[in-house]
């Protein structure tokens, strides 16, 4: 008998339990198969990072800032409740909500504008120029701004003209600026998502039973796209309460924010532990943070 | 007396080419249960939309109870809706939809509360009242969506399909259904539907739409039993069609020479199609059998299929044309076989020609 004859014959067998949990098992093997290089990927490079900078954050550090892994402590844990840190995460903190706050009001209206254009074409040619910004470099784009907010910038010179406002480089204002527009295609793409799988069948009944313009929008339209708003508000949330580079080249030195301040940790100040029990923490928030606004946004995301 | 819903001269267009209504004037009387029947794309659901005011005429005149609604939007108008896929809102429990309506016109709490109550027990949904649409069956959804809208006393019900979703049985039991709320609450029923039994069922009036263009309006036995042009024939109930030629008044010729006594109107010589229902058509084995003073066609069996309740036979009269004959099953049915020469009979008064 060859291979392909008893082939055949299996295949031509009744089906059992047994051959049926026996092909099951298979499936779920072949699933993770496809699955492996995520996981690999995924354990080596952030699980096991993560994992070395929680045993850093435990360790110590030598005279010339070289991280020691001796005399196990508790310091920086300890150090993060300094009124400095408080500050500066106060600071942050506040900075990454109104970030979404603004994004999510700018974010909106466009959304749902581009939502309603009834030509697909129209849609699709609007949502490429929310994408477009991501064609250049992030670094770039924000060197752009610099440009824009420096003393001879259009900007600048605007509000010169009109007296409503100086140079703003180096400012809280300027960092503001280039957090919302670099977190804006965020807010807007799972805002459009959510605006575009409506049923607006669902507004007409709203308004056939005598509701309002505005109120079927905030009765039914709004209710129904949270998801959306969840959705973006994390996507921008969390990337802008760790904010690096926006912070380091449009707020000078003056605007520091908890992401500058773990940067200067592990370079200028050496001082591995405090940087990782920093990150940590903010990782840490962050989970509870996300984990929090879930539940109170339903299952439905 | 004034008119539930008048439309005078009312068209709308899509776009610079897509007419979707063509200039149509309907009156519709108050307390009338009035059905818009026809196919998919023929503009009764537009024409359904305009009277909610979820879409504008381009041009004419809609009015309810006397008054123009002209550009008002839906939620200025009396009149409520059931939707085709019923729209119930998801983020809502059963109470929360049916009494959205009366929220919305801000009535009192306690207000709302009861005649949210007496409209879920009309439509026989009470204990629901906590429960999500999704956790409901598409009956039960169908019972929700027409609480939802009668829960607000509109001055008329418009139904845009409201059974199309359900399967057979559910179908006709809501049919029933519809038609005793009808007479309970006594408000105008604009229903629009593609199926003509349930149009034939239900309505005291039936509007037939074709392409933007009322065919005919008349009740149920007028529409089935003389259509006024070959549409209306063909598109309510089944139908034979044989072509044929008016002979004298009163009598017109087949294609094969035979002639045949039917309702006609149309001029000597002229060209027209001859309508005969299955169910009105007789089938002996010979001439002899066949009571005399009516039309007998010769014809052979070439088809015979089973419908439970009926047997219909598809016989060839003439070189090409073919005629269904329908015969109820009863004790005692005669059979015949595919191949068999038979006579049809007919009364000249089931027979009518019209002109195409």
């Amino acid at each position: 008998m060859t291979l392909l004859d008893e082939r055949k014959t299996a295949e031509e067998e009744a089906v059992s339990p047994k051959l049926e949990r026996r092909a099951r098992r298979r499936e779920s093997w072949r699933g993770f198969f496809h699955a492996a290089p995520a996981y690999v990927y995924l354990t080596f490079f952030f699980v096991l990072p993560l994992l070395i900078i929680f045993v850093f954050s435990f360790a110590s550090r030598s005279n010339t800032g070289k991280p020691l892994l001796e005399n196990w402590n508790l310091d920086s844990w300890t150090r993060l409740v300094d009124p400095l840190v408080r500050t500066i995460a106060v600071r942050s903190l506040t900075m990454a909500i109104a970030n979404t706050v603004l994004c999510l009001i700018i974010a909106y209206p466009f959304a749902y504008w581009i939502a309603t254009r009834a030509k697909q074409r129209t849609r699709t040619l609007l949502l490429i120029a929310v994408l477009i910004p991501f064609w250049s470099n992030f670094l770039v784009r924000t060197y752009a701004w610099r440009m824009l907010l420096d003393s001879d910038g259009y900007i600048t010179q605007f509000g010169e003209l009109t007296g409503l406002w100086g140079r703003m480089l180096f400012t809280q204002p300027a960092v503001f600026i280039g957090l919302v527009y670099g977190y804006l295609p965020f807010m807007v793409l799972p805002l459009y998502a959510a605006l575009e799988r409506m049923d607006w069948g669902l507004v007409e009944a709203g308004r056939d039973l005598y509701a309002s313009g505005s109120k079927a929008f905030r009765k039914i339209t709004l209710p129904l796209s949270k998801p959306g708003i969840i959705a973006g508000s994390i996507l921008v949330f969390i990337p802008s309460l760790g904010a690096y580079v926006t912070p380091d080249i449009l707020g000078g030195a003056k605007t520091n924010l908890l992401g500058n301040l773990i940067v200067t940790q592990f370079q200028a100040a050496r001082n591995w532990p405090f940087g990782s029990a920093l990150s940590g923490a903010i990782l840490i928030v962050m989970l509870v943070a996300t984990m929090i606004y879930f539940r109170t946004g339903g299952r439905t995301i | 007396m004034t008119s539930a819903v008048s439309l005078h001269a009312v068209t709308k267009r899509f776009g610079e080419d897509i007419i979707a209504v063509d200039d149509v004037d309907l009156q519709i009387e108050d307390g009338e249960f009035f059905s818009l029947l026809g196919p998919s794309g023929c503009g009764k659901t537009t024409t359904l939309r305009m009277v909610a005011g979820l879409e504008f005429p381009t041009e004419g005149s809609v009015r309810i109870y006397d008054e123009e609604m002209g550009l008002r939007p839906p939620n200025k108008r009396p009149v409520n809706t059931v939707f085709q896929s019923y729209a119930l809102f998801p983020h809502m429990d059963v109470a929360g939809n049916v009494g959205f309506g009366l929220k919305m016109q801000k009535f009192d709490e306690s207000d709302i509360r009861r005649r949210v109550g007496e409209a879920i027990d009309l439509v026989r949904l009470t204990g629901l009242e906590r429960r999500s649409p999704k956790e409901l069956s598409g009956g039960q959804q169908q019972r929700v969506a027409l609480a939802r809208a009668l829960v607000n006393s509109p001055k008329v019900l418009l139904l845009d399909e409201p059974l199309g979703a359900l399967d057979l049985k559910l179908r006709q039991t809501m049919q029933f259904e519809l038609k005793d709320i009808q007479h309970e609450v006594g408000i105008t029923f604009i229903y629009v539907t593609h199926d003509q039994g349930e149009a034939l069922t239900m309505s005291d009036r039936i509007g037939v739409m074709k392409e933007g263009r009322l065919a005919q309006i008349g009740s149920p036995e007028d529409v089935y039993e003389s259509p006024e042009n070959l549409f209306v024939a063909g598109f309510v109930g089944e139908m034979c069609l044989l072509p044929a030629v008016v002979a004298d008044p009163g009598s017109v010729t087949l294609n094969g020479g035979e002639v045949i006594r039917a309702r006609t109107s149309s001029p000597r010589g002229e060209p027209v199609i001859l309508t005969i229902r299955p169910e009105k058509l007789h089938i002996y084995s010979t001439a002899a059998e066949a009571p005399p003073d009516r039309n007998a066609l010769k014809g052979s069996i070439v088809r015979r299929t089973f419908y439970g309740e009926s047997m219909v036979y598809e016989v060839q009269v003439g070189l090409s044309d073919t005629i269904d004959v329908r015969v109820e099953n009863v004790p005692g049915m005669r059979r015949w076989d595919v191949g068999d020469q038979v006579i049809i009979d007919f009364h000249p008064q089931a027979a009518m020609a019209l002109e195409e």
